[in-house]
Protein backbone atom coordinates (compact mmCIF):
# COMPACT_ATOMS: atom_id res chain seq x y z
CA UNK A 1 0.00 0.00 0.00
CA UNK A 2 1.54 3.33 -0.82
CA UNK A 3 -0.18 6.62 0.94
CA UNK A 4 0.98 10.27 -0.21
CA UNK A 5 0.15 12.96 2.31
CA UNK A 6 -0.14 16.14 0.58
CA UNK A 7 1.13 19.09 3.46
CA UNK A 8 1.15 22.33 3.17
CA UNK A 9 3.91 24.98 4.97
CA UNK A 10 1.63 28.37 6.09
CA UNK A 11 2.28 31.24 8.29
CA UNK A 12 1.59 30.88 12.11
CA UNK A 13 -2.21 30.22 12.11
CA UNK A 14 -2.25 31.11 15.74
CA UNK A 15 -1.25 34.80 15.29
CA UNK A 16 -3.99 36.85 17.12
CA UNK A 17 -6.13 38.97 14.81
CA UNK A 18 -4.68 42.26 16.95
CA UNK A 19 -1.43 40.91 15.70
CA UNK A 20 -1.70 40.89 12.30
CA UNK A 21 -0.33 42.25 9.33
CA UNK A 22 -0.31 41.95 5.63
CA UNK A 23 2.57 42.62 3.48
CA UNK A 24 0.64 43.36 0.06
CA UNK A 25 -1.99 40.69 -0.55
CA UNK A 26 -0.69 37.90 1.75
CA UNK A 27 0.62 37.23 5.62
CA UNK A 28 3.44 39.51 6.42
CA UNK A 29 6.57 37.22 6.56
CA UNK A 30 7.97 37.82 9.44
CA UNK A 31 5.70 35.28 11.38
CA UNK A 32 7.10 31.98 12.07
CA UNK A 33 6.35 29.43 9.15
CA UNK A 34 5.03 26.15 10.17
CA UNK A 35 2.81 22.57 8.74
CA UNK A 36 -1.13 23.26 8.37
CA UNK A 37 -3.35 22.12 11.45
CA UNK A 38 -5.28 20.22 9.11
CA UNK A 39 -1.80 18.70 7.22
CA UNK A 40 -0.70 17.74 10.48
CA UNK A 41 -3.81 15.95 10.96
CA UNK A 42 -3.76 14.12 7.55
CA UNK A 43 -0.01 12.86 8.74
CA UNK A 44 -0.91 11.64 12.12
CA UNK A 45 -3.17 9.57 9.54
CA UNK A 46 -1.39 8.70 7.18
CA UNK A 47 1.26 6.76 10.08
CA UNK A 48 -1.51 5.24 11.31
CA UNK A 49 -2.31 3.58 8.15
CA UNK A 50 1.32 2.69 7.59
CA UNK A 51 2.01 1.24 11.29
CA UNK A 52 -1.41 -0.90 10.95
CA UNK A 53 -0.87 -2.09 7.13
CA UNK A 54 2.66 -1.52 6.25
CA UNK A 55 2.17 0.65 4.52
CA UNK A 56 4.66 3.31 2.56
CA UNK A 57 3.63 7.10 3.16
CA UNK A 58 5.76 10.16 1.18
CA UNK A 59 4.77 13.32 2.11
CA UNK A 60 4.12 15.80 -0.82
CA UNK A 61 4.43 19.56 -0.80
CA UNK A 62 4.27 22.48 -3.51
CA UNK A 63 6.17 25.72 -1.96
CA UNK A 64 9.63 27.34 -1.35
CA UNK A 65 12.90 25.31 -1.01
CA UNK A 66 12.78 27.21 2.38
CA UNK A 67 9.90 24.90 3.55
CA UNK A 68 11.71 22.04 3.73
CA UNK A 69 13.16 22.09 7.16
CA UNK A 70 9.78 22.39 8.42
CA UNK A 71 8.28 19.72 6.26
CA UNK A 72 11.01 17.57 8.21
CA UNK A 73 9.04 17.58 10.95
CA UNK A 74 6.42 15.34 8.59
CA UNK A 75 9.39 12.82 8.64
CA UNK A 76 10.27 13.01 11.91
CA UNK A 77 6.48 12.22 12.77
CA UNK A 78 7.03 8.86 11.09
CA UNK A 79 6.80 9.76 7.21
CA UNK A 80 9.12 7.67 4.39
CA UNK A 81 10.41 10.77 2.14
CA UNK A 82 9.73 14.15 1.19
CA UNK A 83 8.86 15.45 -2.28
CA UNK A 84 8.71 19.01 -3.10
CA UNK A 85 7.59 20.63 -6.19
CA UNK A 86 8.84 23.84 -6.79
CA UNK A 87 6.73 27.15 -6.99
CA UNK A 88 4.97 30.06 -5.87
CA UNK A 89 1.30 30.19 -6.73
CA UNK A 90 -2.07 30.44 -4.38
CA UNK A 91 -3.95 29.13 -7.53
CA UNK A 92 -6.11 26.06 -6.31
CA UNK A 93 -5.56 24.48 -10.25
CA UNK A 94 -1.89 25.56 -10.32
CA UNK A 95 -1.37 24.21 -6.64
CA UNK A 96 -2.81 20.83 -8.06
CA UNK A 97 -1.59 20.55 -11.18
CA UNK A 98 2.04 20.38 -9.76
CA UNK A 99 1.40 18.25 -6.54
CA UNK A 100 0.18 15.95 -9.24
CA UNK A 101 3.35 15.89 -10.90
CA UNK A 102 5.06 14.84 -7.45
CA UNK A 103 2.33 12.17 -7.13
CA UNK A 104 2.85 10.52 -10.91
CA UNK A 105 6.78 10.65 -9.74
CA UNK A 106 5.81 8.92 -7.25
CA UNK A 107 3.84 5.99 -9.07
CA UNK A 108 0.82 3.71 -7.85
CA UNK A 109 -0.48 6.09 -5.12
CA UNK A 110 -3.14 4.02 -3.62
CA UNK A 111 -4.35 6.89 -1.03
CA UNK A 112 -3.33 10.71 -1.39
CA UNK A 113 -4.61 12.39 2.21
CA UNK A 114 -4.87 16.11 2.46
CA UNK A 115 -5.57 18.32 5.35
CA UNK A 116 -9.20 19.52 5.65
CA UNK A 117 -8.06 22.81 4.64
CA UNK A 118 -4.96 24.84 4.17
CA UNK A 119 -4.28 26.78 6.84
CA UNK A 120 -3.51 30.61 5.51
CA UNK A 121 -6.23 30.63 2.55
CA UNK A 122 -8.62 28.25 4.59
CA UNK A 123 -10.44 26.97 1.22
CA UNK A 124 -11.26 23.05 1.21
CA UNK A 125 -10.50 23.16 -2.73
CA UNK A 126 -7.01 22.18 -3.77
CA UNK A 127 -8.21 18.03 -2.91
CA UNK A 128 -11.01 18.18 -4.62
CA UNK A 129 -9.52 19.83 -7.74
CA UNK A 130 -6.57 17.20 -7.79
CA UNK A 131 -8.65 14.12 -7.09
CA UNK A 132 -10.61 15.44 -10.54
CA UNK A 133 -7.23 15.95 -12.04
CA UNK A 134 -6.48 12.30 -11.20
CA UNK A 135 -9.53 10.69 -12.15
CA UNK A 136 -10.21 9.42 -8.26
CA UNK A 137 -12.69 9.48 -5.79
CA UNK A 138 -12.86 12.19 -3.86
CA UNK A 139 -14.49 12.53 -0.76
CA UNK A 140 -14.16 14.85 2.46
CA UNK A 141 -13.77 14.81 6.45
CA UNK A 142 -12.77 11.79 7.03
CA UNK A 143 -11.97 10.79 10.61
CA UNK A 144 -10.66 7.39 10.15
CA UNK A 145 -10.41 4.67 7.72
CA UNK A 146 -9.88 0.84 6.93
CA UNK A 147 -8.67 -1.03 4.42
CA UNK A 148 -10.24 -4.44 3.66
CA UNK A 149 -9.63 -6.71 0.42
CA UNK A 150 -9.05 -3.37 -1.91
CA UNK A 151 -11.52 -1.70 -0.32
CA UNK A 152 -11.24 1.12 1.79
CA UNK A 153 -14.48 1.77 4.30
CA UNK A 154 -14.03 5.49 5.93
CA UNK A 155 -15.80 7.66 8.60
CA UNK A 156 -17.27 10.99 7.18
CA UNK A 157 -17.98 13.67 9.62
CA UNK A 158 -20.39 16.09 8.86
CA UNK A 159 -22.53 19.07 10.74
CA UNK A 160 -25.23 16.65 12.13
CA UNK A 161 -23.30 14.07 12.86
CA UNK A 162 -21.08 11.04 10.98
CA UNK A 163 -21.43 8.06 8.34
CA UNK A 164 -19.94 5.31 6.98
CA UNK A 165 -19.00 5.43 3.26
CA UNK A 166 -17.33 2.61 1.23
CA UNK A 167 -15.28 2.33 -2.12
CA UNK A 168 -12.68 1.08 -4.10
CA UNK A 169 -10.16 2.14 -6.14
CA UNK A 170 -7.93 5.29 -5.74
CA UNK A 171 -9.09 8.23 -3.83
CA UNK A 172 -8.24 11.69 -2.57
CA UNK A 173 -9.58 11.93 1.12
CA UNK A 174 -9.64 15.07 2.84
CA UNK A 175 -8.90 14.41 6.88
CA UNK A 176 -10.71 16.44 9.68
CA UNK A 177 -9.82 16.46 13.18
CA UNK A 178 -10.90 13.92 15.80
CA UNK A 179 -9.71 12.41 19.20
CA UNK A 180 -8.01 9.46 17.46
CA UNK A 181 -5.75 11.85 15.25
CA UNK A 182 -4.08 14.38 17.16
CA UNK A 183 -0.65 14.73 15.73
CA UNK A 184 2.19 13.03 17.76
CA UNK A 185 5.15 14.87 18.85
CA UNK A 186 8.51 13.53 17.04
CA UNK A 187 11.02 11.98 19.83
CA UNK A 188 14.41 14.02 19.49
CA UNK A 189 16.07 10.63 18.05
CA UNK A 190 13.53 10.87 15.46
CA UNK A 191 13.83 14.77 14.30
CA UNK A 192 17.88 14.12 14.24
CA UNK A 193 17.20 11.21 12.22
CA UNK A 194 14.59 13.02 9.54
CA UNK A 195 17.37 15.57 8.81
CA UNK A 196 19.67 13.24 6.97
CA UNK A 197 16.82 12.36 4.76
CA UNK A 198 17.38 12.79 1.16
CA UNK A 199 14.58 15.36 -0.29
CA UNK A 200 13.11 15.05 -4.13
CA UNK A 201 12.75 18.39 -5.35
CA UNK A 202 10.86 18.91 -8.88
CA UNK A 203 10.56 21.68 -10.63
CA UNK A 204 7.14 23.20 -10.90
CA UNK A 205 5.24 23.76 -14.14
CA UNK A 206 2.78 26.93 -14.77
CA UNK A 207 -0.34 25.15 -15.69
CA UNK A 208 -3.53 27.81 -16.49
CA UNK A 209 -5.10 28.92 -13.09
CA UNK A 210 -8.62 30.26 -12.35
CA UNK A 211 -10.58 33.23 -14.37
CA UNK A 212 -10.62 35.34 -11.36
CA UNK A 213 -8.72 38.92 -10.54
CA UNK A 214 -7.42 39.04 -6.98
CA UNK A 215 -8.83 43.03 -6.04
CA UNK A 216 -7.70 43.35 -2.30
CA UNK A 217 -7.13 41.81 0.64
CA UNK A 218 -7.45 43.66 3.74
CA UNK A 219 -7.93 43.23 7.67
CA UNK A 220 -11.46 44.00 9.17
CA UNK A 221 -11.42 46.42 11.73
CA UNK A 222 -11.78 44.86 15.22
CA UNK A 223 -13.66 47.10 17.23
CA UNK A 224 -13.61 46.10 20.63
CA UNK A 225 -16.17 46.96 23.50
CA UNK A 226 -15.62 44.97 26.08
CA UNK A 227 -17.85 45.88 29.48
CA UNK A 228 -15.61 43.91 32.43
CA UNK A 229 -17.95 42.82 35.02
CA UNK A 230 -16.82 43.38 38.72
CA UNK A 231 -15.65 39.83 39.87
CA UNK A 232 -15.77 40.27 44.21
CA UNK A 233 -19.63 38.63 44.70
CA UNK A 234 -20.48 36.51 41.77
CA UNK A 235 -24.18 36.26 42.58
CA UNK A 236 -24.35 39.57 42.68
CA UNK A 237 -21.76 39.94 39.15
CA UNK A 238 -24.64 37.28 37.55
CA UNK A 239 -27.86 39.25 38.45
CA UNK A 240 -25.69 42.39 37.21
CA UNK A 241 -25.23 40.27 33.80
CA UNK A 242 -28.75 39.18 33.55
CA UNK A 243 -30.09 42.64 33.98
CA UNK A 244 -28.22 44.07 31.15
CA UNK A 245 -28.74 40.85 28.68
CA UNK A 246 -32.28 42.15 29.26
CA UNK A 247 -31.87 45.78 29.35
CA UNK A 248 -30.00 45.52 25.77
CA UNK A 249 -32.64 42.99 24.76
CA UNK A 250 -30.40 40.24 24.35
CA UNK A 251 -32.28 37.69 26.25
CA UNK B 1 -27.09 35.01 -14.60
CA UNK B 2 -28.73 31.65 -15.64
CA UNK B 3 -28.05 29.81 -11.46
CA UNK B 4 -28.44 26.62 -10.08
CA UNK B 5 -28.79 26.42 -6.13
CA UNK B 6 -27.29 22.39 -5.07
CA UNK B 7 -28.06 21.87 -1.83
CA UNK B 8 -29.91 19.01 0.71
CA UNK B 9 -33.86 19.90 1.36
CA UNK B 10 -33.24 22.06 4.37
CA UNK B 11 -35.41 25.51 3.89
CA UNK B 12 -32.80 27.23 6.16
CA UNK B 13 -30.31 26.25 3.70
CA UNK B 14 -32.32 26.22 0.61
CA UNK B 15 -33.55 30.40 1.68
CA UNK B 16 -30.08 31.73 1.99
CA UNK B 17 -29.09 30.67 -1.15
CA UNK B 18 -32.23 31.61 -2.94
CA UNK B 19 -30.85 35.26 -1.30
CA UNK B 20 -27.71 35.11 -3.02
CA UNK B 21 -29.25 33.74 -6.33
CA UNK B 22 -31.71 36.71 -5.98
CA UNK B 23 -28.59 39.46 -5.90
CA UNK B 24 -27.25 38.07 -9.39
CA UNK B 25 -30.66 37.86 -11.35
CA UNK B 26 -33.83 36.23 -11.11
CA UNK B 27 -34.65 33.22 -8.72
CA UNK B 28 -32.59 30.38 -9.54
CA UNK B 29 -33.38 26.79 -10.33
CA UNK B 30 -32.61 24.10 -7.72
CA UNK B 31 -31.31 20.85 -7.32
CA UNK B 32 -32.53 19.16 -3.81
CA UNK B 33 -30.86 16.50 -2.53
CA UNK B 34 -32.93 14.05 -0.05
CA UNK B 35 -36.35 12.47 0.27
CA UNK B 36 -39.94 15.05 0.92
CA UNK B 37 -41.26 17.67 -0.70
CA UNK B 38 -39.31 20.35 -2.17
CA UNK B 39 -39.75 23.53 -0.64
CA UNK B 40 -40.41 27.29 -2.35
CA UNK B 41 -40.87 28.27 -5.64
CA UNK B 42 -38.14 27.77 -8.83
CA UNK B 43 -38.48 28.17 -12.36
CA UNK B 44 -37.22 24.58 -12.65
CA UNK B 45 -36.35 22.21 -10.10
CA UNK B 46 -34.91 18.63 -9.79
CA UNK B 47 -34.71 15.93 -7.15
CA UNK B 48 -32.45 13.18 -6.44
CA UNK B 49 -32.61 10.92 -3.23
CA UNK B 50 -28.76 11.02 -3.06
CA UNK B 51 -26.53 13.17 -1.07
CA UNK B 52 -22.79 11.66 -1.48
CA UNK B 53 -21.48 13.93 -3.45
CA UNK B 54 -19.05 11.67 -4.59
CA UNK B 55 -21.97 10.38 -7.06
CA UNK B 56 -23.36 13.05 -7.85
CA UNK B 57 -20.35 14.82 -9.55
CA UNK B 58 -20.94 13.43 -12.68
CA UNK B 59 -24.62 13.81 -13.38
CA UNK B 60 -24.44 17.66 -11.79
CA UNK B 61 -21.54 18.12 -14.55
CA UNK B 62 -24.02 17.17 -17.21
CA UNK B 63 -26.73 19.38 -16.60
CA UNK B 64 -24.76 22.38 -16.26
CA UNK B 65 -23.34 22.24 -19.33
CA UNK B 66 -26.79 20.92 -21.11
CA UNK B 67 -29.00 23.68 -19.32
CA UNK B 68 -25.66 26.48 -19.44
CA UNK B 69 -25.74 27.38 -15.85
CA UNK B 70 -23.42 30.02 -15.29
CA UNK B 71 -23.41 30.17 -12.06
CA UNK B 72 -23.71 27.17 -9.54
CA UNK B 73 -24.37 28.00 -5.59
CA UNK B 74 -23.77 25.53 -2.49
CA UNK B 75 -23.77 25.86 1.15
CA UNK B 76 -20.00 25.89 2.53
CA UNK B 77 -20.39 22.59 4.41
CA UNK B 78 -19.09 19.32 3.83
CA UNK B 79 -21.35 18.45 0.81
CA UNK B 80 -19.93 21.99 -0.68
CA UNK B 81 -17.03 21.00 -0.13
CA UNK B 82 -17.39 17.98 -1.52
CA UNK B 83 -18.65 18.77 -4.39
CA UNK B 84 -17.43 22.24 -5.43
CA UNK B 85 -13.50 21.67 -6.03
CA UNK B 86 -14.45 17.91 -8.32
CA UNK B 87 -16.75 19.74 -10.24
CA UNK B 88 -14.59 23.04 -10.94
CA UNK B 89 -12.33 21.12 -12.33
CA UNK B 90 -14.56 19.00 -14.17
CA UNK B 91 -15.97 22.21 -16.05
CA UNK B 92 -12.61 24.26 -15.91
CA UNK B 93 -14.19 26.57 -13.74
CA UNK B 94 -13.40 28.75 -11.01
CA UNK B 95 -14.22 27.78 -7.63
CA UNK B 96 -14.23 30.46 -4.19
CA UNK B 97 -15.32 28.79 -1.19
CA UNK B 98 -16.42 30.30 1.87
CA UNK B 99 -17.66 33.02 0.63
CA UNK B 100 -19.67 35.97 3.01
CA UNK B 101 -20.40 38.82 0.24
CA UNK B 102 -21.74 38.82 -3.30
CA UNK B 103 -22.34 41.91 -5.23
CA UNK B 104 -24.34 41.62 -8.89
CA UNK B 105 -21.01 42.63 -10.61
CA UNK B 106 -19.84 38.92 -9.75
CA UNK B 107 -17.13 40.11 -6.91
CA UNK B 108 -17.28 38.31 -4.11
CA UNK B 109 -15.33 38.50 -0.81
CA UNK B 110 -14.26 35.48 1.44
CA UNK B 111 -12.19 35.56 4.63
CA UNK B 112 -8.48 34.39 4.51
CA UNK B 113 -6.07 33.83 7.71
CA UNK B 114 -9.16 32.29 9.83
CA UNK B 115 -10.85 35.70 9.33
CA UNK B 116 -8.02 37.95 10.43
CA UNK B 117 -8.41 39.04 6.88
CA UNK B 118 -10.66 39.14 4.02
CA UNK B 119 -9.97 39.17 0.11
CA UNK B 120 -12.41 40.32 -2.78
CA UNK B 121 -12.45 38.70 -6.08
CA UNK B 122 -13.50 39.67 -9.66
CA UNK B 123 -14.74 36.55 -11.48
CA UNK B 124 -14.29 36.90 -14.73
CA UNK B 125 -14.81 33.26 -16.29
CA UNK B 126 -18.43 31.04 -16.36
CA UNK B 127 -19.55 28.64 -15.31
CA UNK B 128 -18.58 29.62 -11.58
CA UNK B 129 -18.72 27.77 -8.27
CA UNK B 130 -19.27 29.52 -5.06
CA UNK B 131 -19.68 27.77 -1.83
CA UNK B 132 -21.25 29.79 0.86
CA UNK B 133 -20.98 30.47 4.21
CA UNK B 134 -23.92 29.66 6.31
CA UNK B 135 -25.42 32.62 8.23
CA UNK B 136 -24.13 35.47 6.05
CA UNK B 137 -27.28 35.30 3.97
CA UNK B 138 -30.72 36.27 5.65
CA UNK B 139 -32.62 32.89 4.35
CA UNK B 140 -35.66 33.80 1.82
CA UNK B 141 -38.76 32.24 2.85
CA UNK B 142 -39.96 29.54 1.02
CA UNK B 143 -43.26 29.84 -0.16
CA UNK B 144 -45.44 26.67 -1.08
CA UNK B 145 -43.76 23.55 -2.64
CA UNK B 146 -42.36 22.66 -5.81
CA UNK B 147 -43.15 19.42 -8.24
CA UNK B 148 -39.42 18.47 -9.05
CA UNK B 149 -38.16 16.44 -12.06
CA UNK B 150 -36.46 13.29 -11.30
CA UNK B 151 -32.69 13.84 -11.26
CA UNK B 152 -31.00 10.12 -11.53
CA UNK B 153 -27.97 9.31 -10.62
CA UNK B 154 -26.26 6.72 -12.96
CA UNK B 155 -23.35 4.11 -11.12
CA UNK B 156 -22.49 5.18 -8.58
CA UNK B 157 -18.87 4.42 -7.07
CA UNK B 158 -19.53 5.06 -2.74
CA UNK B 159 -21.88 3.01 -1.43
CA UNK B 160 -23.36 4.44 2.53
CA UNK B 161 -22.85 2.01 4.93
CA UNK B 162 -24.52 3.56 7.73
CA UNK B 163 -25.28 7.49 9.12
CA UNK B 164 -25.44 8.33 12.86
CA UNK B 165 -27.55 11.68 13.35
CA UNK B 166 -25.56 12.66 16.65
CA UNK B 167 -29.42 13.24 18.42
CA UNK B 168 -29.23 16.96 20.33
CA UNK B 169 -31.91 17.11 23.14
CA UNK B 170 -33.52 20.27 22.80
CA UNK B 171 -32.86 23.65 20.50
CA UNK B 172 -30.08 22.90 17.40
CA UNK B 173 -27.34 24.65 17.81
CA UNK B 174 -27.44 26.21 14.21
CA UNK B 175 -30.91 27.50 15.25
CA UNK B 176 -30.32 28.53 18.55
CA UNK B 177 -31.24 31.88 19.57
CA UNK B 178 -28.77 31.35 22.98
CA UNK B 179 -25.73 29.39 22.67
CA UNK B 180 -22.99 28.16 25.45
CA UNK B 181 -19.99 27.07 24.52
CA UNK B 182 -16.89 25.23 26.67
CA UNK B 183 -13.18 25.53 25.14
CA UNK B 184 -10.27 23.64 26.73
CA UNK B 185 -10.46 25.72 29.89
CA UNK B 186 -13.43 22.94 30.93
CA UNK B 187 -11.12 20.85 31.98
CA UNK B 188 -12.98 17.58 31.16
CA UNK B 189 -15.80 16.52 29.51
CA UNK B 190 -17.96 15.85 33.01
CA UNK B 191 -17.39 19.46 33.08
CA UNK B 192 -18.87 20.26 29.86
CA UNK B 193 -22.68 19.82 32.42
CA UNK B 194 -23.05 22.72 34.17
CA UNK B 195 -23.54 23.85 30.54
CA UNK B 196 -26.22 22.11 29.61
CA UNK B 197 -27.42 22.99 32.74
CA UNK B 198 -26.84 26.62 31.96
CA UNK B 199 -28.29 25.79 28.51
CA UNK B 200 -31.22 24.59 29.34
CA UNK B 201 -32.58 27.32 31.71
CA UNK B 202 -31.41 29.49 29.05
CA UNK B 203 -33.62 27.38 26.50
CA UNK B 204 -30.44 27.41 24.28
CA UNK B 205 -28.01 25.08 22.64
CA UNK B 206 -24.24 23.80 23.78
CA UNK B 207 -21.21 24.48 22.02
CA UNK B 208 -17.48 23.77 22.22
CA UNK B 209 -14.16 25.00 20.48
CA UNK B 210 -12.11 22.92 18.18
CA UNK B 211 -10.04 22.71 21.44
CA UNK B 212 -12.58 21.13 23.52
CA UNK B 213 -13.28 18.45 20.10
CA UNK B 214 -10.05 17.60 20.15
CA UNK B 215 -10.07 16.59 23.76
CA UNK B 216 -12.77 14.41 22.78
CA UNK B 217 -14.66 16.37 25.13
CA UNK B 218 -17.40 17.57 23.22
CA UNK B 219 -18.70 15.89 19.94
CA UNK B 220 -17.82 17.19 16.79
CA UNK B 221 -21.18 18.08 15.98
CA UNK B 222 -21.37 20.72 18.38
CA UNK B 223 -17.98 22.75 17.21
CA UNK B 224 -18.13 26.66 16.59
CA UNK B 225 -16.14 28.10 14.20
CA UNK B 226 -14.49 28.43 10.80
CA UNK B 227 -14.53 24.40 10.29
CA UNK B 228 -17.60 23.79 12.77
CA UNK B 229 -20.62 25.33 12.89
CA UNK B 230 -21.73 28.83 11.64
CA UNK B 231 -23.71 30.34 14.08
CA UNK B 232 -25.63 33.50 14.61
CA UNK B 233 -27.30 33.48 18.06
CA UNK B 234 -28.88 36.46 20.08
CA UNK B 235 -26.26 35.70 23.27
CA UNK B 236 -23.01 33.32 22.80
CA UNK B 237 -21.84 32.26 26.18
CA UNK B 238 -17.54 31.87 25.76
CA UNK B 239 -16.57 29.62 28.69
CA UNK B 240 -13.26 28.80 28.67
CA UNK B 241 -12.25 29.89 25.54
CA UNK B 242 -9.15 31.48 24.02
CA UNK B 243 -11.06 33.40 20.63
CA UNK B 244 -8.85 32.36 18.20
CA UNK B 245 -9.89 34.09 15.06
CA UNK B 246 -10.87 30.88 13.64
CA UNK B 247 -13.44 30.26 16.03
CA UNK B 248 -14.28 34.16 16.40
CA UNK B 249 -15.00 33.36 12.63
CA UNK B 250 -17.71 31.12 13.69
CA UNK B 251 -19.82 34.11 15.65
CA UNK B 252 -18.93 36.96 13.58
CA UNK B 253 -22.92 37.37 13.19
CA UNK B 254 -23.43 36.26 16.94
CA UNK B 255 -25.26 39.49 18.71
CA UNK B 256 -23.69 39.63 22.18
CA UNK B 257 -21.17 37.70 23.51
CA UNK B 258 -20.04 37.00 27.23
CA UNK B 259 -16.72 35.85 27.30
CA UNK B 260 -15.82 34.13 30.93
CA UNK B 261 -12.18 33.30 31.08
CA UNK B 262 -9.49 33.73 33.94
CA UNK B 263 -6.84 35.14 31.58
CA UNK B 264 -7.35 38.78 31.20
CA UNK B 265 -5.58 39.32 27.93
CA UNK B 266 -7.57 36.50 26.18
CA UNK B 267 -8.46 37.53 22.56
CA UNK B 268 -11.89 36.60 23.20
CA UNK B 269 -12.68 39.62 25.17
CA UNK B 270 -11.88 42.03 21.75
CA UNK B 271 -15.19 39.97 20.30
CA UNK B 272 -17.02 40.33 23.71
CA UNK B 273 -19.74 42.91 24.77
CA UNK B 274 -19.06 41.68 28.33
CA UNK B 275 -16.28 39.81 29.81
CA UNK B 276 -16.16 38.20 33.03
CA UNK B 277 -12.69 37.64 34.13
CA UNK B 278 -12.29 34.55 36.40
CA UNK B 279 -12.50 30.44 36.37
CA UNK B 280 -15.77 29.90 35.50
CA UNK B 281 -15.98 26.91 38.42
CA UNK B 282 -17.04 30.46 40.62
CA UNK B 283 -18.98 32.06 38.04
CA UNK B 284 -21.26 29.67 36.59
CA UNK B 285 -22.42 28.42 39.03
CA UNK B 286 -23.70 31.31 40.54
CA UNK B 287 -24.98 32.14 37.30
CA UNK B 288 -27.53 28.93 36.87
CA UNK B 289 -28.41 29.91 40.34
CA UNK B 290 -29.28 33.45 39.27
CA UNK B 291 -31.42 32.09 36.67
CA UNK B 292 -33.05 29.38 38.55
CA UNK B 293 -33.92 32.23 41.12
CA UNK B 294 -35.84 34.05 38.13
CA UNK B 295 -38.01 31.20 37.25
C1 LIG C 1 -7.61 25.89 9.56
C2 LIG C 1 -8.03 25.97 10.99
C3 LIG C 1 -9.37 25.82 11.31
C4 LIG C 1 -9.80 25.90 12.65
N1 LIG C 1 -11.14 25.81 12.93
C5 LIG C 1 -11.58 25.99 14.20
C6 LIG C 1 -12.98 25.97 14.52
O1 LIG C 1 -13.84 25.76 13.65
N2 LIG C 1 -13.35 26.19 15.81
C7 LIG C 1 -12.45 26.41 16.81
O2 LIG C 1 -12.85 26.60 17.97
N3 LIG C 1 -11.12 26.40 16.53
C8 LIG C 1 -10.66 26.19 15.26
N4 LIG C 1 -9.31 26.17 15.02
C9 LIG C 1 -8.38 26.08 16.16
C10 LIG C 1 -8.06 27.40 16.83
O3 LIG C 1 -6.93 27.96 16.19
C11 LIG C 1 -7.70 27.17 18.33
O4 LIG C 1 -6.65 26.24 18.42
C12 LIG C 1 -8.88 26.66 19.18
O5 LIG C 1 -10.03 27.46 18.95
C13 LIG C 1 -8.50 26.71 20.65
O6 LIG C 1 -9.54 26.21 21.47
P1 LIG C 1 -9.74 26.76 22.96
O7 LIG C 1 -9.96 28.23 22.93
O8 LIG C 1 -10.78 25.93 23.60
O9 LIG C 1 -8.36 26.37 23.66
P2 LIG C 1 -7.18 27.24 24.21
O10 LIG C 1 -6.65 28.16 23.16
O11 LIG C 1 -6.25 26.29 24.85
O12 LIG C 1 -7.85 28.18 25.31
C14 LIG C 1 -8.32 27.75 26.56
C15 LIG C 1 -8.73 29.01 27.33
O13 LIG C 1 -9.34 28.62 28.56
C16 LIG C 1 -8.95 29.53 29.58
N5 LIG C 1 -9.12 28.82 30.85
C17 LIG C 1 -8.41 27.77 31.32
N6 LIG C 1 -8.92 27.35 32.51
C18 LIG C 1 -9.98 28.15 32.78
C19 LIG C 1 -10.89 28.23 33.86
N7 LIG C 1 -10.84 27.36 34.89
N8 LIG C 1 -11.83 29.19 33.84
C20 LIG C 1 -11.91 30.08 32.82
N9 LIG C 1 -11.05 30.05 31.76
C21 LIG C 1 -10.11 29.10 31.75
C22 LIG C 1 -7.53 29.88 29.24
O14 LIG C 1 -7.18 31.13 29.81
C23 LIG C 1 -7.58 29.93 27.70
O15 LIG C 1 -7.85 31.23 27.24
C24 LIG C 1 -8.86 26.09 13.69
C25 LIG C 1 -7.52 26.25 13.36
C26 LIG C 1 -7.09 26.19 12.04
C27 LIG C 1 -5.65 26.38 11.74
N1 LIG D 1 0.95 24.12 -1.61
C1 LIG D 1 0.46 22.97 -1.13
N2 LIG D 1 1.29 21.93 -0.87
C2 LIG D 1 0.82 20.77 -0.36
N3 LIG D 1 -0.47 20.53 -0.13
C3 LIG D 1 -1.34 21.52 -0.38
C4 LIG D 1 -0.94 22.78 -0.90
N4 LIG D 1 -2.05 23.55 -1.02
C5 LIG D 1 -3.09 22.81 -0.60
N5 LIG D 1 -2.67 21.58 -0.22
C6 LIG D 1 -3.48 20.47 0.35
O1 LIG D 1 -4.85 20.66 0.04
C7 LIG D 1 -5.61 20.93 1.25
C8 LIG D 1 -6.68 21.95 0.92
O2 LIG D 1 -6.08 23.17 0.52
P1 LIG D 1 -6.92 24.49 0.26
O3 LIG D 1 -7.82 24.24 -0.87
O4 LIG D 1 -5.91 25.56 -0.02
O5 LIG D 1 -7.67 24.76 1.54
C9 LIG D 1 -4.56 21.38 2.27
O6 LIG D 1 -4.98 21.13 3.59
C10 LIG D 1 -3.37 20.53 1.88
O7 LIG D 1 -3.47 19.21 2.37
Amino acid sequence: MKIAVLAKVVPDYEVPAGDFELAGNRAHARYTRMIGLYDENAIETGIQLKEKYGATLGIVSYGQSEDVPILRKAIAMGGDSLHLVLGESDDPYVIASNLKIALEQLQDVDLVLAGQQSADLDRGVVHGVLAEMLGCTFLAQISRIESDQGRWTVCQNHESGSRMLQFSGKAVLSITSSPENVPRIPAVRAIMAAKKKPVEKLQGTDAPPMQVEEVKVEIPKLESVCEFLPFEDMQETSRMLLARLREERYL
Amino acid sequence: MKTLIIEKIEPKRIGELVTVGRILGETPDLLALGEGEVPGTYPRAYQCPETIAANLVDGVADLIQRDGYQVVLLSATTLGSEIAGRLGARLKAPVLSEVIEVKPDMTVKRPLYGGKAVAEYKIQGNPVILTIRRKYFEPAPLEGTTAAAVFNVESPSVVLLSEEQVQTQGVRLEDAEIIVSGGRGMGSADNFEVLREMAGLLRGAVGASRGAVDEGWASQTMQVGQTGNIVAPAVYFAVGISGASQHLAGIANAKCVVAVNKDEEANIFKRARFGVVCDYHKFIPALIQALREEQ
